[in-house]
């Protein structure tokens, strides 16, 4: 929404002070000439085109090509250009521009947390994942995100009595979705987890503008992770081929430990791509395998609350391919009478 | 009952009146449209005669009737309601009044059209329309069934689409002006208020475009269908969306009860139904949300199922679709009701009133949407509100064992581990399911967290171990670490030497061969650590704790604290202090109150006193800064468990001072620990200490045993009363030995245990056990970490 509006060629808005549509589509082509001198071949169509940050965000060449340049096994250094493209771009508060980062960060992200340890440091990677930290901390004031668990006693807007039962007395339940955030000015190994954490719920917060094949990278980084085998993939034999190939290049193993301040946003972002509205068979498969290896990854560390939320996703894309629970369509009309 | 009833009572007494028995009505008054195959019923009347021109001019002789019918009812201001009669009593009002006019075949094959009382086949129309002759089959209806061109183009469109010509469908309701349609039912309506005086004016106001707009309604509902299936949605949403605009204009006070089984009802509940379905598939992920809420909150009279499932699917809307549109307005809000300010909030209220609906038997129970549920509240960690929820679902609706093992799961989560266990018990009955893997893993890690339930942590282990295969024979690896944990902790407890060093052998033995099925599980290595730390094989302790801070990319503050421990075990106190000042660079401040305790206690071990308060202090503050500062929904620390708190910092003080014979200060300070927490055996300890030192030798002895009475198995008390007993003469002995041993067996590592022992066999005159205990506080002494290593976790 946001995006078309700042970069439909709208002229009657050059002139005016606030962000135009020029100031916007001038610093996108910026950018994509910035990174003309990173990638080994910028597909030419970006730098002739309308909608630069769009293009940019939908190019599967480009999408390739950075991936790949995550995944050199010197990626992540001081010197690394692509890191100080996506640190630049990130700043130029451009909300277009910092999709197009948020569009990497799975990769980044993926490649980070298998690397990082003490003895190599990654200040490349790490100064995006604090920019996009810094710009959570923010936007948010450091507050916390939180639920008030609503309470059936209560009456609410969607109650069908209308009657307020104030007798009843009863207990908050306030669930905690995002902690309030500290600035971080580095990372530190014992802060890594929120801080990738919090990028990825950043991430999931534009998730629905995100393209399809983030998401699927995002998926396999996920059964990386996990570091388990996905036990039933008889139709996803595909995918779990390609993640071996990945592993194999990761080097060792990529299991990372898992503590729920960056399961929870992974968690969000799978359901998310189990049962989005824009259906999507490729995505739907990476992120039920993706689902069936953190299951797994919840069993061997026995950890309650994971078993319950990745044993539901699974049981819920169960449902959604099962030919026998397909819905019937309540409103069509009678097709006799 | 209906769901949203109660908003219509005031409408139900006002309709009441004319709400007449069905039987009453039997003079269809108003053009009413049905069509359809011919059924059973129709048949008997209809055998024999198969001439339609024959029974054309029959049916316009039953259409003269009716026009007379509705000029005599609305003259005697009868009620004409007959069009919203159920279909059986149509047929039967066509079985009395046009036996012998109307005689069709017999042929159950053929579709026909019924209006007015007359009836007539498809074919004839759809051969019309077929030759893509709309106009002709157009009159042929009105003709036919006596209806003006609206109508017949409505029922054309539908012929259309039910015969899955959806092209046809829209190409006969592009001649038909429907804007123009609907806007002509409403003048007819806006007036209603007007006329007050006779009721029965009103009703015959009222009910001419009820059923027009029935009639065209459903026609601007089926070219929304056509649409939707041509892949037009956002046209087919807007078309959708205007029937739910006009039926909101005409009925401003909602629908009428009375209309429940009509045909417009049904045609309101696909509308409202469909309309947030169609802007989901466009992609108009806000127009979607607003119409899901406007399907919600206005008052539509759909059924409970048909409401139910616009509320789960609004819910799985907001729970996966990603986009946060913003709550409800305010418009909605009514005093004192719950109004969700985020997609989370809103979807679990749905979800939740979902599940009670299915539970008081309003509507089929959906397994979805437990499942759902419990996502959204495990997202937000609130898993003890799913264990309410489940506890609220009727018996008979999930499998027991299948609810006691969610349940567990649900409290486990939230930290209740004891109810958690009680209900595994139940599920892992030998009645239930003995053998579920998942049951009894839960079941083996809360045992391996309590020493007093190890045992029964190892039966559920080697249950895990026995049932590892198939598709869970990766699990066999996890059942080899419960084994090995439990085994660990039971070691804790056993009262023999001999069993004691059997289980810690056992338990490291299970977890090397955990470690050879999962070399890569991080939280192994480390418990492995932690075992050979605690058995003091110190040089594989050391080994662990390296290889997982290497894993973890000293991510995690144990391992930081492990290796630090290990280090001042093996007396290397300024490497471990290298280590503690590395982790507290990598830790955030709120998590560094362990660290800085540790600090302290290695300053004092390396003899720099002042280092050791100022360390203190510091701790102090953060400690009181933190208790500020954080309110519930600060960052949950990285160990929970371990969180520092003033008390200890306090009681760390005045044993630091005490030490220093700074007999006021440790005064101070042990009085300020004892504010915060009045009877602690670790406070009467810290005091005997001080009186002892002080040579108030029965003070002391009054301490310790105050300490013991308050936690009869704290051992550092145990030691001081024995040793202070041991220098009140040779009758004394006895006792003290007796308190020694005991402190022994609680724990056998106690080296300042031993020393006393020693000691008393000294004073007794058993040189050799004297020098055997000597020996032993000699070597534990040499091995001891500066705290406890069950202070990691």
């Amino acid at each position: 929404m946001e995006d078309q509006a700042s970069s439909s060629p709208d002229k009657s808005t050059n002139n005016k002070p606030r962000i135009t549509w020029s100031d916007s589509y001038s610093k996108a082509h910026l950018a994509i000439d910035a990174l003309a001198a990173i990638l080994p071949a910028l597909p030419p169509a970006l730098s002739a085109s309308e909608t630069p940050a769009a293009s940019l965000l939908q190019d599967p060449e480009v999408a390739t090509q950075i991936s790949q340049l995550f995944r050199r096994p010197d990626s992540g250094a001081v010197t690394d250009n692509l890191c100080a493209w996506l640190y630049d771009t990130f700043h130029s508060s451009e909300p277009d521009l910092q999709l197009v980062i948020l569009r990497f960060l799975p990769t980044l992200a993926g490649v980070y947390l298998s690397r990082a340890g003490l003895h190599k440091p990654l200040p490349g990677f790490e100064s995006v994942l604090l920019a996009i930290y810094a710009h959570e901390t923010a936007a948010r004031n450091g507050q916390a995100i939180t639920v008030s668990i609503p309470d059936l006693a209560h009456s609410s807007i969607y109650h069908e009595t209308k009657q307020t039962a104030k007798n009843s007395s009863t207990e908050l339940h306030l669930g905690v979705v995002s902690a309030s955030l500290e600035p971080y000015g580095t990372v530190r190994s014992t802060r890594r987890a929120r801080i990738v954490g919090v990028a990825l719920e950043l991430y999931y917060s534009k998730i629905s503008q995100i393209p399809v094949g983030s998401k699927i990278e995002f998926c396999e980084f996920c059964k990386i992770w996990s570091g388990q085998e996905d036990q039933n993939n008889g139709d996803g034999a595909s995918t779990a081929n390609d993640s071996q190939k990945v592993e194999k290049k990761e080097g060792r193993g990529g299991r990372i430990i898992l503590p729920w301040e960056i399961l929870q946003p992974i968690l969000r972002i799978l359901g998310h791509c189990l049962m989005a509205p824009e259906k999507n068979e490729e995505l739907f498969q990476a992120a039920f395998s993706a689902c069936r290896c953190l299951q797994a990854r919840a069993l061997h560390d026995i950890n309650a609350k994971v078993i319950l939320a990745t044993g539901s996703l699974v049981k819920l894309a169960e449902m959604a391919i099962d030919p026998a629970a397909a819905a019937v369509d309540h409103t069509e009309i009678s097709m006799s009478n | 009952m209906r769901d949203r009833a109660n908003p219509y009572r005031p409408r139900e007494t006002k309709h009441k009146t004319w709400h007449r028995s069905p039987a009453e009505d039997i003079n269809p008054s108003m053009p009413n449209i049905h069509e359809g195959l011919a059924g059973e019923e129709q048949g008997r009347s209809c055998r024999g005669d198969d001439n339609d021109s024959n029974s054309m001019s029959g049916l316009k002789q039953v259409s003269e009737l009716d026009d007379f019918g509705l000029a005599e009812a609305q003259n005697d201001g009868m009620l004409l309601l007959s069009c919203l009669l159920e279909d059986s009593l149509r047929f039967k009002m066509v079985e009395g009044e046009s036996a012998d006019l109307a005689q069709l075949e017999d042929d159950p094959s053929v579709r026909q059209v019924v209006a007015n009382g007359a009836r007539m086949r498809t074919n004839v129309v759809e051969a019309k329309l077929d030759e893509g002759n709309i106009q002709e089959a157009e009159s042929a209806l009105r003709e036919g069934l006596s209806l003006n061109s609206e109508e017949a183009r409505a029922l054309l469109g539908k012929l259309e689409y039910q015969r899955g010509n959806v092209e046809g469908a829209l190409r006969v309701f592009d001649g038909m002006d429907l804007q123009e349609a609907i806007q002509r039912m409403q003048p007819s309506i806006s007036d209603k208020q007007a006329p007050k005086k006779g009721r029965s004016r009103t009703e015959s106001i009222t009910a001419v475009p009820q059923n027009a707009s029935s009639v065209v309604l459903e026609a601007v509902y089926i070219k929304a269908k056509s649409l939707q299936k041509l892949g037009k949605l956002t046209e087919a949403a807007e078309e959708c969306k205007r029937v739910l605009d006009a039926v909101e204009k005409i009925f401003s006070d909602g629908i009428p009860d009375v209309w429940v089984e009509n045909k417009l009802q049904e045609t309101v509940s696909r509308a409202v139904e469909l309309l947030p379905e169609l802007w989901k598939l466009a992609g108009c992920y806000s127009e979607a949300m607003s119409a899901y809420r406007r399907a919600l909150l206005s008052q539509w009279n759909v059924d409970n199922e048909c409401c139910a499932r616009i509320q789960k699917a609004f819910a799985v809307f907001l729970l996966y679709s990603g986009i946060e549109v913003g709550p409800p307005n305010l418009a909605v809000q009514i005093d004192g009701s719950y109004v969700p300010k985020n997609n989370l909030e809103e979807a679990i209220l749905l979800l939740m009133i979902l599940m009670r609906k299915c539970y008081l038997g309003k509507v089929k129970w959906d397994p979805s949407v437990l499942e759902h549920l419990t996502f959204a509240l495990s997202i937000c960690s609130q898993t003890s509100v799913l264990a309410k929820q489940l506890e609220e679902v009727m018996p008979g609706v999930i499998r027991r064992a299948e609810r006691w093992k969610t349940m567990a799961l649900s409290f486990s989560g939230a930290g209740q581990n004891n109810s958690a266990l009680d209900l595994l018990r139940k599920s892992l009955h030998q009645h239930e399911e003995p053998d579920d893997i998942r049951s009894l893993l839960m079941a083996a890690k809360i045992c391996s967290e309590n020493v007093f339930l190890a045992a029964e942590g190892v039966n559920y282990a080697n249950r895990v171990i026995a049932n590892a295969h198939g598709s869970n024979a990766h699990l066999k690896g996890v059942g080899l670490r419960m084994l090995g944990l439990c085994l660990g902790k039971q070691a804790k407890t056993s009262s023999s030497d001999f069993e004691r060093s059997r289980l810690q052998s056992e338990a490291l033995k299970s977890l090397d061969s955990a470690l050879a099925l999962e070399p890569k599980n991080s939280d192994l290595i480390f418990e492995l650590g932690l075992q050979y730390a605690e058995h003091r094989n110190l040089d594989a302790a050391l080994r662990y704790a390296k290889q997982y801070l290497d894993a973890t990319g000293g991510s995690m503050i144990r391992g930081w604290r492990l290796l630090a421990l290990v280090l001042s075990a093996q007396q290397r106190f300024s490497e471990a202090e290298v280590v503690t000042d590395a982790a507290l660079d990598e830790t955030s401040k709120w998590d560094q109150g362990p660290l800085l305790r540790m600090k302290a206690k290695l300053k004092v071990s390396l003899f720099q006193h002042k280092d050791a308060i100022e360390t203190y202090r510091y701790l102090l503050a953060l400690v009181q800064a933190q208790r500020k500062s954080s309110g519930p929904l600060a960052a949950v620390p990285q160990m929970e468990d371990d969180n520092i708190n003033e008390y200890e910092v306090w009681h760390g003080l005045a044993k630091l001072y005490s030490s220093l014979s700074h007999w006021k200060d440790a005064e101070a300070c042990l009085g300020k620990a004892r504010t915060l927490k009045e009877y602690s055996a670790e406070t009467l300890h810290t005091e005997g200490v001080i009186h002892e030192k002080q040579g108030h030798n029965s003070e002391a002895l009054a301490s310790y045993i105050n300490g013991l009475l308050l936690e009869p198995r704290y051992v550092p008390c145990k030691i001081l009363l024995g040793a202070v007993l041991s220098k009140m003469g040779t009758k004394m002995l006895p006792v003290a030995r007796t308190l020694l041993s005991d402190a022994l067996r609680i724990e056998p590592t106690n080296s300042m245990a031993w020393y006393h022992l020693g000691k008393v066999h000294k004073e007794d005159g058993r040189i050799a056990d004297a020098v055997d205990c000597f020996q032993a506080a000699y070597m534990l002494q040499e091995s001891e970490p500066i705290e406890s290593f069950s202070t990691i976790r």
